[in-house]
């Protein structure tokens, strides 16, 4: 009969994306909330902080894109639910039927054998099929956004960069590239986190 | 999609309501559900129907780590508040679920051993989350036979399971009632249907009547506060219940 599948784990499993998801979110309000802060400083600093202003601007997208792919994943978590709860419906269904069927014999046993064979096997490896879709999709997303918190690390080294032209405001402006490399740092490890959970 | 709101929060004590799915089949009746945690503990009160687990769940996860819960409170018996126990079990198999003693031996059937039940006595018991304790209010015959509330002395918030239920129409979503006599009308057909006893009625009302109640937080429809507590609970207690009217 069908293969029995740990649908606990998984509904966990969901639960631990989750986790990571909105800790990421978090991150990413932070890193908003810095990059406004970073503007008016590059504000302040005039001319010579031209450059740390464009970056802090992209940097506020950056976080805006990443809240974006959180909520992305977020949906994508709810349709593995989904998933999770149908197969779980199924597989009571075909226990159900399992013990029907040691409990007849002759024609009701064949009636019940080819119901097995169709409509509700074929609905259980649908429903696994759909959480192994989803699972992959998740993952390809998941690799998308490290791609993305790829671009916010180079974003902040670049900030760095530029704050070494700051003029007076030199320190100030180094000190606030650092701290994007650091929370950004934080996410990249959520990412590890998301990426050990995807299936 | 579902959201999950918080309603109540004091320090580690919070309460969530999980409210209004617009993606709900019309079939379906709408249901709200609540989780209150203290510290690391918490409790799902009427985890809903397992048509709507995935709405319930993913909401939840969005908010709150569902793997503090450890225990499920039941108002009572029906599909719409239980059925989907079976998947919560298959998430966490340790909770315990909390219901009349009544239907102890029934909700088994929508999944659970025997040692997942904890059979509330018709006088009702507490429920300790965490360092607080809830107290399991009888609302029997209101409308189950076997039906109880939760009371959170601390948070001043009763969870009225049936009681207090409107039907509310499209467009009316607000999570609390803002025009209470708008709002009644949306909840006068299904209590004088659904609530079968005028004496239980009455005991209700004059046992409630005595408790310092901030939210009044039904299944159905939106939540009563301040004022409309007290107007409910008169409302309530003047409505003839308990016939079919032509």
């Amino acid at each position: 009969m069908s293969q029995a599948w740990d649908t606990g784990g998984e509904l966990r499993r969901i639960v631990r994306i989750n986790e990571e998801i909105k800790s990421v979110v978090a991150t990413a309000f932070k890193i908003n909330l810095m990059a406004m802060n970073a503007i008016f400083l590059a504000k302040r600093a005039g001319q010579a902080a031209l450059g740390f202003s464009v970056l802090s601007n992209e940097l506020r997208r950056f976080a805006t894109d990443l809240q974006q792919q959180m909520e992305v994943l977020r949906q994508m978590t709810h349709g593995s639910v989904a998933s999770v709860t149908a197969l779980v419906k199924s597989e009571r269904l075909n226990r159900v039927v399992d013990r029907l069927r040691a409990e007849v014999s002759g024609q009701a046993r064949a009636i019940i054998e080819r119901y097995l064979r169709t409509r509700q096997t074929t609905a259980f490896v649908l429903h696994q099929e759909a959480i192994a879709t989803q699972n992959r999709r998740l993952g390809q997303t998941i690799a998308d956004t490290a791609q993305l918190v790829e671009l916010g690390s180079v974003l902040a080294r670049s900030a760095k960069i530029e704050a070494a032209y700051g003029g007076s405001f030199s320190a100030a402006l180094m000190q606030v590239s650092s701290d994007f490399e650091h929370t950004i740092a934080e996410i990249h490890r959520s990412l590890e986190l998301l990426s050990r959970h995807r299936d | 999609m579902k959201t999950a709101q918080v309603i109540y929060e004091n320090g580690d004590h919070r309460w969530l309501a999980i409210v209004r799915d617009p993606d709900r089949p019309e079939y379906l009746i709408d249901t709200n559900e609540y989780v209150v945690s203290v510290g690391d503990d918490a409790i799902l009160l009427d985890p809903g129907g397992s048509e709507i687990f995935p709405a319930v769940f993913s909401a939840l996860c969005a908010e709150f780590d569902p793997r503090r819960i450890s225990k499920i409170f039941a108002s009572h018996q029906d599909p719409d508040i239980a059925s989907s126990l079976s998947m919560w079990l298959e998430f966490s198999p340790d909770l315990k679920c909390y219901i009349s003693w009544l239907w102890a031996g029934f909700v088994p059937h929508f999944g659970g051993a025997g040692d997942t039940f904890i059979p509330i006595p018709d006088p009702g018991m507490d429920i300790p989350v965490g360092r607080e304790r809830l107290r399991a209010v009888p609302a029997h015959y209101l409308h189950s036979s076997g039906n109880f509330h939760l009371y959170d002395p601390k948070a001043k918030i009763l969870f009225s399971g049936d009681v207090g239920a409107a039907l509310l129409p499209s467009g009316e979503d607000g999570l609390f009632v803002e025009n209470f006599d708008r709002h009644i009308a949306h909840a006068e057909g299904f209590h004088r249907r659904w609530m079968g006893s005028e004496r239980a009625k009455r005991d209700w009302c004059a046992r409630v009547g005595d408790m310092d109640i901030d939210m009044l937080c039904p299944q159905h429809g939106a939540i009563y506060r301040g004022e409309d507590v007290r107007r409910f609970i008169d409302w309530f207690a003047q409505l003839e219940v308990g016939a079919v009217k032509s």
